[in-house]
Formats: structure tokens, C-alpha cells, sequence
């Protein structure tokens, strides 16, 4: 360091202060900064409107439905039937499958038997939006969020959300404790295959 | 006229040991919330809860620790550089005094649940009064003993702490406006957008004011003094302080990109947080470079090592804060723990280390004796050089695993992680590593309050002796009339002024104490005032929706109770225009919908999900459920347990008091609305009631707490979105064709 001249300026209380000049490089960075600054807010007063964050957002929006779009032209969703998802009630890797997502997303508020606690008894013969599996399937994939059951179509991966109805399925008359008393219409629970 | 002046040393060794007090008092809470985060069952509700905790934590940091230290140091250095005892011995008792009872009683204020909810200035507004108070006592102490003084031009440390006194109170000050209802309880002065941008005009400056130019001041005079070296460049010093204290203020709308703060505004936030990079670094360079010659000395000295890394510290955090203000880079960080690993870099590397290293320097001298002990020192500076780096580290990595999981989609425009549940129990190890850097941090002052009350211990008799200093006469006599010899003429006057000139105007300035400060109250006032004048009166910055209706009265006690618990501390309220966000919580927040917020609760970290959609989210039960045990209705959940706003009864007294000082800062309620209060809030109450109960919950929920809590919460960002939303088609009976389809494409 020996390019600063240490030229000794004020004493006070015992603390010296040198005449050293600022490091280039600390000068040279904030002027950068300074006209760089300048330059965004010009850049940027120009332009208002079109960078703005709004647009940014429609932007993302767009670029996102078109290659979401994209994908399910490539990968066509295809429904599950109803004997597809009563098949399921009776695959023991299908109900696993459904069992660990009743666990994470609807025990809360069904219960972790599905007996009914903040949501209605799944285990009884009652259903207030219907109790065929592609009527479970709907009330699951698109929610009733008036009455507090939130969509899960957007949330789930196709298969889990098949596997979850078959689980839905394979729960009629288990009877658990502290059940909820039952709302909603009779519905006679259709055929699970080979039982 | 003496020519001598004895020194009050009593001050400040007050000042310091307070400071080494409040220092376990504030780590110590830290290490507990530290482990609240993912230990919930640590928080012991009503009142040792983490939103109750943190404002302890931080408050007891930033203005017991940091601000016992920065009073001891400006009235001890102040003394020695102005060669002149303290102004007011009363005034400094007062001080003291005052400054400690203030922090008891707002941590009384905040376990009791009495805050103002907004950060950092959480106080309620009768101690906002207080600190005021004790503010000026403060400023007429310190000015009085610059107007007694006996150097004429002032140091590069004064001239920092004049702009800490005159900064601080201007942003206290315009903070704090607040209408009372009580003597403890109060509104935000602003509304929403204009809380938020005032609070954090506040929030970023008080990092500025209170924690960096006072310790910027403190540098300069100990760092010189520990290390027996010439502060390299006088320049610097002039440059870096004119540009830190016009540009800092500036600075703060960068805790708002992306929000619903009109952008020019983040912007220039900004743009000035990348201008104040090498600013900040004037003060870094000139701390470092002030060592030449003296780098041997780091290897035995454990003062120079703290103060070294406190320098470097410095440095990375002042370079780390405008990196984070860009706003694509604040896109990522905002809301996670990368902001809470950037303030503690600050926090704990600046202003801890510093203190350390200056209590490790001032004790002994103050109590005229010998450090107890270099190797325990030294063992304290490892000690916390490890929790530092591993602080940092952790939440670095939570940061970006955080953003990285909230943004993650999957191709066919789902989110990775729908439940945000996922994206906390993830990073839950990195809270343990968290937990054990606090705890090494933690361990590190335990060893200095050790060696400070050993080195104490060993005092000698007499050591509270007061130092008696021989002292040029008063400057003020100097400059009296007629003190000046010469003739009396024009050409004279000239004549001293160009010699005056010889040095270079700004020593002029040093000598002027009053036009200094003038200068800088207009160089803090500048951007201030650019800022915030057109968020007032543009009423574009803040475009009305005709469906924003103010809440109803139970909801306005249902909002007393989040802003009471700390809600905030973990939930943010402001969706940002991003696809991940408008996906997992709903379309993205307006400014015209925070009209009627005082105060604005946007937060500023998401330890949980954002809340400003959750209005008809879930039903009333799930609310219920989940207060009680958050775990019911979240499995892996790290909120507490709220049990006891299930079994309080709501107490309605206030309302009428509460709805009237709303309309004095703005929402307007009519006299029959407020007179109608009581009823209204029981028909309401008694609907959620109600609900619940129908949904098969708890009964006789109607005049406790839960419903006034579950009616905010319903209320919630809902006056925009439920602009009646088309009724479900009707699912039942089903139609044969693909079911899953439209699922995906109705929700587009």
C-alpha cells in the first residue's frame, strides 16, 4: 500500500486522519451506479406501462396457458370410466395409492376413517352431491367452495385423483368410530367387481 | 474559567453493562424462537407465543442492545472528542433510566398482547410518546455538550451521530401517527398502501439510523483507538457520509417490489439501494484500510478480530442489501428466510461483533484495570465467527429451497407443491441448523458477560474516579463577539474566510454545528418528501374499487385479535402478480383493497401461506378446528395452538371507541353504524356461531373470541373476488363425458 501518501491532516483525542484520496475503483463503481440508475429511470419513464408489472404477469399467464395447452394436446387427458375406478377399490396398489392422499389432503377435514369432522361421513350411505364414483370424481376434481369442499383438480396428479375415489369407494359401510351422523340422500353404492 | 474538565465515565459504563444485559436478554429470546419455528409445542399460549416473542426479540436487540451501546458509546466518545464533559448529569440519569424502564414496559406490552403491528415499531403509542421523550432528552443532551464544547471542529463520529439523533426522530416520529382508543390500544394513522409504504420508509431507515450510521460513528472512534492507527482517508469520510445519509432514506420502498405499492415508487427503492452500494463501502474501505500497519496485530488481538469481521460484515451485508432490492432478486427472496439470514448478517456480524469488540476494549478501560482473560475472548470471537457463518448458510438455503418449491410447476400447470405445508416441513432441518448457530452465537455472549464481570471484579478501589483532561477554552467564547482580533472591516472578513477556506469548505461546516445539522435534516428530508408526497395527494397511487366496504364492527375486533397474536410475524397478506402465487392463493392483491387497513398487515415473511385470499377458502369449522390445533386440519403444521381464543370471551367494550377512531384516520363509519355496533356484532357472531355448529363443531361459540376471529378471516380478500361467483354448474346428476377436462380448463 505503499502508493498512499499518508499525509497526517487533523489529530483529535489521539485519532489521526490522512489526506489519502478515495480507491478509484470505489469512484469508478459509483458513478457506474449513478449513471446506471439515471439510465433505468429514463429507460424505464419511457416505457411505462409495457415493462410494468401487470404486464409482466399477463405475459407469464400467457406463456404458461399456451404451453400447458401444449401439453395436453400431446397428452389428451382421458376420464377414468366408472368400472375403471370400481376396479380400483379392488387394487390393493390403487388403494394405497389413495389411502396416502386421503391422509394428506382429506382426513383433516373428513377424518382420518373418513368418519366426517369439519366435512361429511364418507362412510355411509348418504351423499348430498351424489355417491356414483364419476359423481364423487366431480364433486373431488372441481369442490363445492360455497360449502367449503375446495376444488382439487388443479392440485392432484390425474392417477391420484382416481385412486382417491377408488379409495372413497372401498370405505362404504366400514362403520368407523364417532362417525357423523349422516347428511344427504341415499344412494345404493355401486358393484365393486369380485366382491 | 477552568482549564480543565473532568469526564463522566459513570454514564456510559451504565450504558455498556445495560447493553451486555439486554444482549442475553434479546439472544436469549432469539434462541427460543428459534426453535419455536418447527418445535410449536414450545410456545405456551396466551402469552410466551412466537408472535408475541418476536417483537421482544427483535426490539430487545435492535433498540436495548445495539441502543444501549450506541448511547454509552456517543456520550463516552463524545466527551474525549469534544473535550468537554456531558451537558446534564440529570439528563443523562433520565436517559438511563427512562431508556431501561421503556424496554421493560414494552415487553410487558407485547407478552399482554398490546401492539401496534407493525414491525420494529411495535410499541403502543403512549410509550411511541415515551421514546419520543427520551429522544429529546437525548438530543438536548448530546447538542448541549456540543455547545460546550471546547474543539471547534467536529469529528467524522459527531457528524454521524447528529445525523442518527435527527434521523431517527423524524422517522419515530412520522411512523408513529396513530389514533388512540385507549391507553394502550391505537390505529395506524395510514391506510394499506400508504402504512406500508411509511412503514417500511421507517423499517429500512431505522437499519440505517439506529443501526448502521451510529456504529458507523462508533467505528470511527474505536476502531482508530483498538488499533493505534490513522483513519486513512478524511475524503472518504466527507463522501461517504453526505451520500449514506441523502441516498439511505430513500432506499426503503424495495421492501415492497411487487406489491401493490405503485412501481415507481419500488423503483426508485430501487435504483437508490444500488446507488448506496459504494457508499456503504466508503465506510467498509475506510474502517479496513485504517488498519494498515496493524494487520499483525490481528493475530493476538481478539478486539481487532471482532472488529475486522464486523467490518467485513458490513461490507457483505451492504452488498448483499442492494443485490436483494433488484427487484427480479427480490422476487426470490422476499418472503423467505434468505431476508431473515440478511438482517441477522447485519444484526449479528455488524452490530454484535462490533459491540463485542468495543466492550472487550472499553470495560477495562472504563474500570481502569486489565481484560480478565484474551483467551476466553478470543474463544467468544471462534465461538461466534462459527454461528455467523452457519446462520447465514442455513438460511441462504431455506431461502431458495423455499422459493424454488412455491414457484415449482409441473407441466401440466399444476403446482409441485400444492400444500404449502410441504414447503415448510422441508426446511425444517435447516431451522435446526439455525437453532444450533443461534445456540453457538448465544454461548459466545455467555462467555463475555463471564469475562466482563470477572474483568469488573478485579477494578481497583476509586476506579469511578472521574479522568480530569486539560482543556483549550470554550469554542463558544472563541466565537463571541468581539472574541475575534482584526480589524472589523469587509476585506478583513474576506481575508478569514479565504483562510478558513485553506482547508477546504466542509472543515468550515465542522466548526458550525448548527448549519451542519440544518444541512442534513434537508438532506434526509429530500427523499422523504419525494416519496411520500405523491402517495398522499396523487389519488392514482391508490385507485378505489367501489366493492371495498369496511369491515364490520365483529371483524374489526376479529382483526385486533390477529394483529394481537402476531399473525403477521408468519403470514404475509399481499398476493404478488405472479403466476405461482395467483395459482396457489387466488388473484393477486390491489391497492384499492388495504383502503380501510390500519394498520396494513402485509408481513414480510411466509412462514405460512399468504392469508389475504383465505375469505371463503374454508369453512367457518376448519377455522375453528385449526386455531384450536393447527395440527387437526395441517398435519406437520408449526403454527401454536391458539386455545385460548376458543374459550375468551370477545370483549365488545371498546367498539364504540374502536369505530370511532377509525373514522378519525379515514373509514367511514356513520354514527348510526357505530351506535349499532353491539347488535351487529352479536347477529354476526351468532350466524358464525351458527355455522359452525351446524357443521357438527363446538357449540356456544357466540361470545367467545374464535368468532370474531373467524370473521375477519372469512372476510378477507373477498370484496373483490366474490363478485358473485357463477354458481357451480350442477354436478349431480353426473354427466357421462370427460370429467377431468374441464376441471383443468374451468379453473384457466
Amino acid at each position: 500500500m505503499a502508493q498512499f501518501e499518508d499525509k497526517v491532516l487533523h489529530e483529535l483525542d489521539g485519532i489521526k486522519e490522512y489526506d489519502n484520496p478515495m480507491p478509484g475503483w470505489l469512484m469508478a463503481i459509483w458513478w457506474g451506479s449513478l449513471i446506471f440508475a439515471a439510465a433505468y429511470l429514463v429507460f424505464y419513464a419511457l416505457s411505462f406501462g409495457e415493462g410494468s408489472m401487470e404486464a409482466e404477469y399477463r405475459a407469464e399467464a400467457q406463456r404458461s396457458t399456451a404451453s400447458v395447452q401444449a401439453y395436453f394436446d400431446a397428452h389428451p387427458i382421458v376420464p377414468p370410466k366408472a368400472a375403471d375406478l370400481l376396479a380400483g377399490a379392488a387394487n390393493p396398489a390403487v388403494l394405497e395409492m389413495g389411502a396416502a392422499r386421503f391422509a394428506k389432503t382429506c382426513a383433516p377435514c373428513h377424518g382420518a376413517q373418513a368418519q366426517g369432522l369439519i366435512g361429511p361421513n364418507l362412510t355411509d350411505d348418504r351423499w348430498i352431491h351424489g355417491g356414483q364414483v364419476e359423481q364423487i370424481f366431480q364433486t373431488v376434481a372441481k369442490g363445492w367452495p360455497a360449502k367449503g369442499m375446495p376444488p382439487w383438480g388443479r392440485a392432484l396428479r390425474p392417477e391420484e385423483l382416481s385412486a382417491l375415489v377408488s379409495y372413497v369407494r372401498s370405505l362404504q359401510g366400514s362403520h368407523p368410530p364417532n362417525a357423523k351422523p349422516p347428511e344427504g340422500d341415499p344412494v345404493t353404492p355401486e358393484p365393486i367387481p369380485g366382491s | 474559567m477552568s482549564n480543565t474538565v473532568r469526564y463522566d465515565d459513570r454514564t456510559p459504563r451504565l450504558f455498556f453493562l445495560a447493553a451486555v444485559v439486554w444482549a442475553v436478554v434479546g439472544m436469549l429470546v432469539g434462541v427460543l424462537i428459534a426453535a419455536m419455528l418447527f418445535l410449536p409445542g414450545l410456545n405456551l399460549a396466551p402469552y410466551l407465543t412466537f408472535g408475541r416473542l418476536r417483537p421482544i426479540h427483535t426490539n430487545a436487540v435492535i433498540f436495548a442492545f445495539v441502543g444501549n451501546m450506541i448511547f454509552g458509546g456517543v456520550y463516552h466518545s463524545s466527551q474525549r472528542l469534544l473535550k468537554t464533559r456531558l451537558f446534564s448529569d440529570a439528563l443523562s440519569k433520565i436517559h438511563f433510566w427512562g431508556w431501561q424502564l421503556l424496554i421493560v414496559a414494552a415487553a410487558l406490552a407485547y407478552v399482554t398482547g398490546h401492539t401496534q403491528a407493525k414491525e420494529y415499531a411495535e410499541a403502543p403509542w403512549i410509550l411511541d410518546v415515551v421514546i419520543a421523550l427520551l429522544w429529546v432528552v437525548f438530543a438536548v443532551n448530546f447538542f448541549g455538550t456540543i455547545a460546550i464544547r471546547r474543539e471547534k471542529h467536529l469529528y467524522v463520529a459527531i457528524w454521524f451521530y447528529i445525523a442518527s439523533i435527527v434521523a431517527v426522530a423524524i422517522l419515530h416520529i412520522g411512523n408513529s401517527m396513530a389514533m388512540p382508543y385507549s391507553w394502550l390500544g391505537s390505529y395506524s394513522a395510514y391506510s394499506g398502501v400508504k402504512d406500508a409504504l411509511m412503514q417500511w420508509w421507517y423499517g429500512h431507515n431505522a437499519v440505517a439510523f439506529f443501526l448502521t450510521t451510529p456504529y458507523l460513528g462508533l467505528m470511527y472512534y474505536y476502531l482508530p483507538k483498538a488499533a493505534e492507527r490513522p483513519v486513512f482517508s478524511y475524503r472518504l469520510s466527507i463522501m461517504h457520509f453526505w451520500s449514506l445519509v441523502f441516498v439511505y432514506i430513500w432506499a426503503g420502498p424495495h421492501h415492497l417490489h411487487y406489491s401493490a405499492v405503485p412501481e415507481w415508487a419500488s423503483t426508485l427503492g430501487m435504483l437508490f439501494s444500488l446507488i448506496l452500494w459504494m457508499p456503504s463501502w466508503g465506510g467498509m474501505v475506510n474502517g479496513l484500510l485504517t488498519l494498515r500497519g496493524a494487520w499483525n496485530k490481528l493475530r493476538e488481538d481478539p478486539i481487532l478480530k471482532f472488529m475486522v469481521v464486523a467490518v467485513t460484515y458490513y461490507g457483505m451485508s451492504t452488498f448483499e442489501g442492494p443485490m436483494m432490492s433488484i427487484k427480479s432478486v427480490n422476487a426470490v427472496s422476499h418472503f423467505t428466510d434468505w431476508t431473515i439470514g440478511h438482517v441477522h448478517a447485519g444484526a449479528l456480524g455488524w452490530n454484535a461483533f462490533l459491540s463485542f469488540g468495543i466492550l472487550y476494549w472499553i470495560v477495562p478501560r472504563l474500570w481502569k484495570t486489565e481484560l480478565y482473560s484474551r483467551r476466553l475472548a478470543t474463544a467468544h470471537f471462534w465461538i461466534g465467527t462459527i454461528g455467523l457463518i452457519l446462520y447465514q448458510v442455513s438460511m441462504w438455503v431455506a431461502g431458495i429451497t423455499q422459493w424454488a418449491m412455491w414457484r415449482a410447476f409441473e407441466p401440466d400447470g399444476r403446482l409441485t407443491y400444492p400444500d404449502f405445508i410441504e414447503t415448510v416441513t422441508r426446511i425444517v432441518p435447516l431451522y435446526w441448523v439455525r437453532l444450533v448457530a443461534a445456540i453457538f452465537f448465544f454461548t459466545g455472549v455467555v462467555l463475555l458477560v463471564w469475562n466482563v464481570f470477572k474483568t469488573i471484579r478485579k477494578a481497583p478501589a476509586g476506579f469511578d474516579e472521574e479522568p480530569e483532561v486539560k482543556a483549550p477554552p470554550l469554542v463558544a467564547d472563541l466565537s463571541a463577539p468581539g472574541a475575534t482580533t482584526g480589524p472589523d472591516t469587509y476585506d478583513y472578513a474576506f481575508y478569514r474566510f479565504q483562510h478558513a477556506l485553506r482547508h477546504g469548505f466542509h472543515r468550515i461546516l465542522e466548526g458550525r454545528t448548527v448549519t451542519f445539522t440544518v444541512l442534513t435534516t434537508l438532506a434526509l428530508a429530500v427523499g422523504s418528501l419525494v416519496e411520500a408526497i405523491p402517495m398522499f395527494f396523487d389519488r392514482d397511487n391508490v385507485k378505489e374499487i367501489a366493492s371495498v366496504k369496511p369491515y364490520t364492527p365483529l371483524e374489526v375486533l376479529g382483526r385486533d385479535i390477529y394483529t394481537r397474536e402476531g399473525c403477521y410475524l408468519c403470514h404475509s397478506q399481499l398476493v404478488r402478480p405472479f403466476r405461482y402465487e395467483t395459482e396457489r392463493y387466488g388473484e393477486y392483491s390491489k391497492a384499492g383493497e388495504y383502503i380501510y387497513d390500519h394498520p396494513f398487515q402485509w408481513g414480510s415473511k411466509r412462514t405460512g401461506p399468504d392469508l389475504h385470499r383465505v375469505g371463503g377458502k374454508y369453512p367457518s369449522l376448519w377455522h375453528v378446528r385449526h386455531i384450536q390445533n393447527p395440527r387437526s386440519t395441517t398435519p406437520g403444521s408449526v403454527m401454536p395452538r391458539y386455545t385460548h381464543i376458543l374459550t375468551s370471551t370477545l370483549d365488545a367494550r371498546e367498539i364504540g371507541a374502536k369505530m370511532r377512531a377509525l373514522r378519525a384516520v379515514g373509514v367511514p363509519y356513520t354514527d348510526g353504524e357505530i351506535e349499532g355496533a353491539p347488535a351487529a356484532i352479536e347477529a354476526q357472531a351468532k350466524a358464525i356461531a351458527a355455522e359452525v355448529e351446524a357443521q357438527r363443531g363446538p357449540r356456544g361459540l357466540a361470545d367467545k373470541e374464535i368468532v370474531a376471529l373467524t370473521a375477519y378471516l372469512q372476510r378477507l380478500g373477498t370484496d373483490i373476488r366474490w363478485k358473485p361467483v357463477a354458481p357451480q354448474e350442477p354436478l349431480a346428476p353426473a354427466p357421462p363425458p370427460a370429467p377431468a377436462a374441464p376441471a383443468v380448463a374451468a379453473a384457466r
